[in-house]
């Protein structure tokens, strides 16, 4: 039934909200923060004119025609790098020890577009799912199979037909045959284009005993931001569509292949060209490393699934147009060493 | 209190709490009003079961218990549980008590740095002055420039003061008898 105060309260008001709750230690506390947070407040002013004054600065060292202005752009480009973090910090910690503000993250309505709220759903990811697409995609070897490394710095869930897929998970091909949905959830503020590339890179090749890669996804120039990251591949514009989505299928006999989703941030401002694009790649001649290599691409994001042949890979084919369905691939069979035997004389 | 507890944790079932408040002390102090109020009525007006008291119970001698909660309480208490609400007062106390702390070791090294700052420039101050107590660069003021700078930074005297003439040295700096590590460490020249 609760403490005495409480009730004692209760007895004038009913509702109290949470942050009148009569507590005397809790209400000191509330009070300590508050002169905090007015503190922090006084600091992001301060942090906010000396980034103008940089702006300014940087501004006058650019249009003066100085030999040795490059070294010394560099040096105030770094301080307004530092200064905008400082300031993001500040704001982070201005309602950090709120707790109205965990409330309402840790029920789920944080808003994105504040900073506190990308802190601590950037905290809560990095803390647990994070770590485990980092062990699956390891262990898997995707990395370094199609990039090298990969630092994910965005968030990435797929689903299809509303479904959500593990890191990782085994799909039967009929669930994969239309494209799904990509939920990114990106932790620094403003909007960005990037480049979502759906690479398979065990596809068998017979001749060279070697298995190739192969395209099955290539969207460019998309627009995402922290409030806005849910992309349906099934209905993204024509501009942005360079290779719409094709069905994974795993022929009889091949191993299982690994199906990995690759979220790219292209520069500020840079928009690629969606025919540069189609005409350097087709979906057989398609890598990731080449990718990056000839377009200024830096991956953000990544997670991956997993196809075999199952029941439903045969029909899939056929409905899509796919041929190879009647092929099986087989292990080729070792000839055994010529076993030499040992002179048993000395063994004896 | 250690009975009460011992009574508490031996007795099985347990007894429902009671629930009637005789008389609270008056909560003045927390309301707006001014207005103190006795609460004499039990909360709930539903008769509530107590359990069955038999006239012949059966008793546990009381050393018994004595012995078997000296040989087998837990030592560590027993775990809170918190409600929504509770946990985030909780949180709050302690994130502010915390920041509370921060501040006054920052506030307290602050101080130190300040002390340290000012007894440097004090000193480089005083190494700049010669004998007629003019600042001069150093190298100008003669052989007496800095004088009173290294009588100041002399050690004599700093662990037993004037009594054994500026000698002797802490008690703490001596060394217990232990057996590992020795004073000499690996003996290279050693034949047997």
């Amino acid at each position: 039934i609760g403490s005495r105060r409480r009730r004692a309260a209760l007895e004038h008001a009913s509702n109290i909200p949470f942050e009148q709750l009569p507590y005397q230690c809790f209400q000191e506390a509330r009070r300590v923060l508050a002169e905090d947070r007015l503190d922090k407040v006084e600091k992001i002013e301060e942090q906010r004119k000396r980034i103008s004054k940089l702006l300014e600065k940087i501004k006058t060292v650019e249009t003066a025609q100085d030999p040795n202005g490059h070294t010394k752009l560099q040096g105030l480009k770094d301080s307004l790098f530092l200064s905008r973090k400082h300031l993001e910090w500040l704001k982070v910690q201005a309602d950090i020890n709120d707790p109205l503000v965990k409330r309402k993250f840790e029920d789920g309505f944080g808003d994105m577009s504040k900073p506190v709220y990308r802190h601590l759903a950037d905290q809560k990811w990095r803390s647990y799912e994070h770590k485990i697409v980092m062990q699956r995609i390891t262990q898997m070897n995707v990395i370094p199979d199609v990039l090298p490394t990969i630092d994910p710095i965005v968030q990435l869930n797929i689903s299809f037909k509303g479904k959500r897929v593990q890191h990782g998970e085994r799909l039967n091909t009929d669930k994969t045959e239309h494209a799904p949905t990509l939920r990114m959830q990106a932790f620094d503020q403003g909007e960005r284009l990037v480049t979502i590339a759906v690479v398979d890179s065990d596809v068998p090749n017979v001749e060279e005993d070697d298995f190739d890669h192969r395209c099955h996804a290539l969207f460019t120039n998309v627009r995402v931001s922290p409030t806005s990251g849910v992309v349906d591949l099934g209905e993204v514009a024509q501009e942005s569509t360079v290779m719409p989505w094709y069905p994974p299928h795993a022929q009889k006999g091949s191993p299982w292949h690994r199906l990995s989703v690759w979220i790219l941030q292209q520069p500020e401002d840079v928009t690629i060209d969606k025919n540069a694009l189609s005409e350097k790649y087709t979906r057989n001649t398609f890598t990731m490393r080449r990718l990056v290599s000839q377009f200024p691409l830096k991956p953000i994001g990544v997670t991956m699934f997993r196809t075999s042949w199952d029941e439903t890979t045969k029909d899939v084919m056929e409905r899509n147009g796919i041929e190879g369905a009647d092929i099986e691939f087989k292990k080729a069979p070792i000839t055994p060493m010529r076993y030499k035997k040992k002179d048993g004389a000395r063994y004896r | 209190m250690a009975s009460n507890s011992i009574s508490r944790w031996l007795s099985w079932p347990r007894t429902s709490p009671c629930l009637h408040v005789q008389q609270a002390p008056s909560p003045s102090r927390l309301l707006p009003s001014s207005q103190s109020f006795i609460q004499t009525a039990s909360f709930s007006t539903t008769p509530s079961l107590q359990k069955r008291k038999n006239k012949n119970q059966a008793t546990t001698d009381p050393r018994i218990k004595l012995i078997r909660y000296a040989l087998y309480h837990p030592a560590l208490p027993r775990p809170l549980r918190f409600s929504r609400n509770r946990s985030l007062r909780h949180w709050t106390i302690h994130r502010a008590w915390n920041l509370f702390r921060a501040k006054e070791r920052a506030a307290q090294q602050q101080d130190l740095e300040n002390l340290y700052n000012s007894m440097r420039d004090a000193c480089e101050a005083l190494r700049h002055l010669d004998e007629a107590g003019m600042s001069e660069a150093i190298g100008q003021g003669g052989k007496d420039q800095g004088r009173l700078f290294r009588i100041a930074m002399m050690k004599r005297g700093v662990w037993s003061g004037e009594k054994n003439s500026g000698s002797g040295v802490p008690i703490e700096y001596a060394r217990a008898q232990t057996e590992y590590p020795s004073r000499e460490g690996w003996n290279y020249a050693w034949r047997r």
